[in-house]
């Protein structure tokens, strides 16, 4: 019996050790780059064939399109292919305020002031038709999204559509803007006192809407362990996709950044 | 379609999880917890209790995971110690959840808990009942194995055919070995 438990734990040690070197190699980074590479966790539209292929074809749109690492609260530039537009491209710059949709439906929102009204692109990330995807300000906000912007001034939104792009330092963590929205006085597109958002400045409420905020607070809700569990996929399943799609990933990701670093041939244009 | 929560990690449970289920409450979700809160902190205490299928398969949940974070983080971790505050009702309790149960089931590679259903009482419950245990514990097996095993007649077959074909195969053996 003794030699029998001492080999299980041994076993078990073993595991412990690869579960350590397959996290080592799978940066703890990745689930927050890829969002979209994570299926939808319920188990309602699970389908472990369906999200293997979409897997694949995700990898094969970004071999052509690169689809740069952002978060909400980046500044984004969008090329896109538009059979209205003079030359057929167009081009959009502006802040993204949310990201939904897991696999091939993935999207992103872009928001921006033009002619001094806020105008919103859902972007599909994987859509055919995007030529170009580049991230002029990397960087985080505060919240999960920033829909209060369309409550907020026309100054905190609003990004000139000649903007240059802004670099890192090499291996820099992404910075987070601390910065405070001050929303424009009621009527509101949204409850935004209910959602305990920490990117905007204390709201001025009447007594009556606070009272109804209290009585609809959920503060046992940090609590539901289940209910976190089923609004995510386990640590395991993580590891297990971002293992499958890493060497590829990873590739992309060098010759991107090759292609970064090398200077681009601008045609010299005949003038006079 | 939804995009999954990356901001917390959590470990993935040893079981078939069922979609959430819904409890007649009538103080909500929070009455919900509640049950759950009254059935783990009993869990913890007797380490095997007998009650309905549907409210033992939804703590299941609720339990694997506390021992989950309680592993992960520690007694040290701030946000671990408020779920456990949350959930363990009998304070004295929470020294068993860190002291105990984390060293017994940091190795497992299996559920903490097991669910055994459990017959109803004829004719007063018409509920489906389940026994929910902590694995490891001191009590005797729940499971029935029957000790008449060998006596049933395929059983006696088999064996009888194994045997036959045993002394064949040592048969043939010591033919090779005479030649």
């Amino acid at each position: 019996m003794i030699t029998q438990d001492s080999v299980q734990e041994s076993q078990n040690n073993k595991k412990a050790k690869q579960n350590i070197e397959q996290r080592k190699a799978i940066p703890n980074r990745y689930r927050f780059i890829y969002p979209e590479f994570l299926p939808d966790p319920d188990p309602k539209y699970r389908n472990l064939l369906r999200e293997k292929l979409e897997r694949m074809d995700m990898l094969a749109r970004r071999t052509h399109v690169a689809i740069p690492e952002f978060y909400v609260g980046s500044v984004l530039a969008v090329t896109y292919s538009e059979p209205h537009a003079p030359g057929k491209v167009n081009k959009f710059v502006g802040i993204c305020i949310e990201r939904k949709g897991s696999g091939l439906r993935a999207t992103c929102v872009l928001r921006n002031m033009v002619n001094n009204q806020g105008i919103e692109v859902i972007y599909e990330l994987y859509d055919p038709a995007i030529q170009k995807i580049e991230c002029l300000r990397l960087e985080r906000r505060l919240d999960s999204h920033l829909r209060y912007l369309r409550d907020a001034p026309a100054e905190y939104s609003t990004f000139p559509f000649d903007m240059e792009p802004e670099y890192l330092l090499e291996g820099a963590s992404v910075p987070v803007n601390e910065i405070k929205v001050q929303l424009n006085p009621r009527p509101w597109l949204e409850k935004w006192e209910r959602q305990e958002l920490k990117g905007i400045t204390e709201l001025q409420l009447p007594e009556r809407r606070i009272r109804k905020a209290k009585a609809a607070a959920t503060p046992w809700e940090k609590y539901d362990l289940m209910k976190k569990y089923r609004e995510t996929i386990p640590e395991e399943d993580q590891n297990e996709i971002f293992n499958e799609v890493h060497t590829k990933l990873h590739e992309v990701e060098i010759t991107r950044h090759r292609q970064k670093h090398k200077r681009a041939f601008v045609r010299p244009q005949k003038t006079g | 379609m939804n995009q999954a929560n990356v901001e917390n990690l959590v470990n993935k449970l040893r079981y078939n999880v069922k979609p959430r289920r819904k409890f007649g409450n009538s103080d909500g979700p929070e009455g919900r917890l509640r049950k759950f809160q009254k059935t783990l902190t009993a869990l913890i205490k007797y380490e095997r209790l007998e009650l309905n299928y549907r409210r033992a398969d939804e703590t299941r949940g609720y339990v694997d995971q506390l021992i989950f974070e309680a592993i992960r983080h520690g007694p040290e971790h701030k946000e671990t110690m408020d779920l456990a505050n949350f959930w363990i009702l009998e304070k004295q309790l929470m020294h068993k959840l860190f002291k105990v149960l984390v060293p017994r089931y940091q190795n497992y590679t299996t559920s903490f808990t097991k669910l055994h259903k459990a017959p109803n009482i004829y004719p007063t419950i018409h509920y489906d009942r389940a026994i929910l245990e902590l694995r490891g514990n001191i009590y005797p097996s729940v499971e029935q194995y029957n000790q008449y095993e060998q006596n049933l007649l395929h059983n006696l077959l088999l064996n009888a055919a194994k045997k036959e074909f045993r002394m064949e195969k040592y048969k043939e053996i010591a033919d090779n070995i005479k030649q």
